[in-house]
């Protein structure tokens, strides 16, 4: 398993997909933007990017030559995709509180979610559908990547944007994201922890159906 | 031993069918794999490789079965696939270096050997290696992992007839300390009159016949004769072509009375194949 995951990382994956968690990080220092967007980069260009390359150079059928089956193939593969999750979250986060250090003394305005524990709790719940409806579509062929991408993206954004939209129409909710959430600690703590607990279950049970239908998948 | 023991494969397409596909290589020489493109040669390697479903059947490489040791027995492997291309973008180091981690009799001092041997420059990518030098690259890679069965679809094809002769040598250099064992599928025949051992035909799915090479070709008879004396074997005649001065057919040599006047000769693997594929496929 971590000589697949590490196959991926030197071989299959370009360097520039580990420098990008960085890169759209960065897009956190923007004052008062949709944050929401930073992460949806990730699906939006690494993922189509990444599974497009494996196809084209035949990663399949390079990796089942190789003495593996195909059980650790699917784990390596979803724990490179999610340590790449893991990275761009990551960077966001620590771009985000760069934009509370930088900007905290300019009274910015939020419309949108502010940088926030709660909102990197709704980040990785968003991961989390879109894993959940990726990994088992893609597995359905281990090579047809454009529908799945597809329907996990437009499922992703559906939830990022129905969040967004009840945090700026619910005025509490709103309060609690952007104006007083240094009050609600624990309350953003448990958005958090429940988003990790949603993306580690998610992703899990993705795991378990892309397994599933890859065991029955011929590799031609 | 038996490098690779398949037994009873089978696999079901919606136009396509391998029946009962079954033959044994025994360790230490090399088997011909042959049949005219889409006779299920591929099929069959890919089942061996477990890359497939197959509806029934069983594969034994070094006496174990494939199906329950297959992470053990794929280190004993060395599988290649003539036409496939992976990471051509690559250099050869960085395939190498991801490659070789998977394997836990790796040495890198007989792949540096074999890199020398072949002339292969570690720097150069993929996708500048010639047709030749790929196929060496997959051997370089297999032989230094310490494979005992080399399994190659169509290795040959491809090759300019020095590249071929220079590989078959190579071939057969390998089997000679008796360790080794290559299945190598081709439909490129005089390959096979050179270096094989054994020859296992397959034709529209099903294995026309598994034997060591000469006793394989003497198992059949190609007629020659004039058109009255055609009619004596039209029937027993595995399949016949009608010209102007006569015909010529092929048909089993027990099915051939040796003292009738009708000319026969042993076939070459070549007449075989051809034969075979002008038959009806329904009485293959």
């Amino acid at each position: 398993m971590y000589n697949l995951v590490m196959k991926d990382i030197k071989l299959g994956i370009h360097p520039m997909f580990f420098i990008s968690p960085v890169l759209f990080g960065m897009l956190m220092l923007i004052p008062s933007w949709i944050y929401f967007l930073v992460p949806m980069y990730f699906f939006w260009i690494t993922v189509p990017n990444l599974f497009g390359n494996f196809r084209s150079q035949n990663d399949m059928m390079f990796t089942t030559m190789l003495p593996v089956i195909k059980k650790d193939m699917v784990k390596a593969r979803i724990s490179v995709i999610v340590i790449l999750e893991l990275l761009h979250i990551g960077f966001a986060i620590l771009f985000g509180l760069l934009n509370q250090l930088l900007y905290s003394n300019l009274n910015i305005t939020y419309y949108f979610f502010a940088p926030t524990m709660g909102f990197w709790g709704l980040c990785m719940a968003m991961l989390a559908i879109f894993n959940i409806i990726f990994f088992p579509m893609y597995y359905k062929t281990a090579y047809k990547f454009g529908r799945a991408v597809a329907f996990a993206t437009i499922a992703a954004m559906l939830f990022a944007g129905v969040v967004q939209w009840m945090g700026i129409q619910i005025t509490s909710m709103f309060d609690i994201f952007n104006v007083t959430a240094a009050d609600h600690r624990a309350f953003h703590a448990g958005i958090l922890i429940a988003g990790i607990a949603i993306f580690a279950a998610f992703t899990l049970i993705a795991y378990r159906v892309a397994l599933k239908r890859f065991l029955k998948v011929e590799l031609l | 031993m038996l490098a690779l023991d398949v037994r009873n494969l089978s696999k079901q397409y919606p136009n396509f069918q391998l029946r009962n596909v079954s033959f044994q290589l025994e360790q230490g020489y090399i088997m011909g794999f042959i049949g005219a493109n889409g006779a299920g040669k591929t099929t069959t390697i890919k089942s061996i490789m477990n890359m497939i479903h197959t509806e029934g059947g069983e594969v034994h490489i070094l006496g174990k079965n494939m199906a329950e040791h297959e992470i053990e027995l794929k280190q004993e492997i060395g599988c290649a696939f003539g036409g496939i291309e992976f990471y051509t973008r690559s250099r050869i180091r960085t395939l190498t270096d991801a490659i070789k981690k998977f394997y836990t009799h790796w040495d890198d001092a007989v792949y540096r050997s074999y890199l020398s041997r072949f002339k292969l420059d570690e720097t150069k990518k993929i996708a500048e290696l010639s047709t030749g030098m790929k196929v060496k690259y997959s051997l370089a890679l297999a032989l230094s992992h310490g494979a005992k069965l080399l399994i190659l679809d169509e290795p040959t094809s491809g090759l300019d007839p020095v590249a071929r002769d220079d590989l078959l040598d190579l071939f057969q250099e390998l089997v000679a300390g008796g360790e080794i064992s290559i299945l190598f599928s081709t439909h490129i025949t005089s390959d096979l009159e050179k270096c094989a051992d054994f020859i296992t035909f397959i034709a529209d799915g099903q294995i026309v016949k598994s034997a060591e090479k000469e006793e394989f070709k003497e198992s059949y008879r190609l007629l020659n004769g004039d058109e009255s004396q055609l009619s004596e074997v039209k029937d027993r005649m595995i399949s016949y072509k009608v010209n102007s001065f006569g015909f010529t057919g092929l048909i089993r040599a027990r099915d051939f009375d040796p003292s009738s006047s009708i000319k026969a000769a042993t076939p070459s693997l070549e007449e075989i194949m051809i034969y075979f594929a002008k038959k009806e496929p329904a009485y293959v």
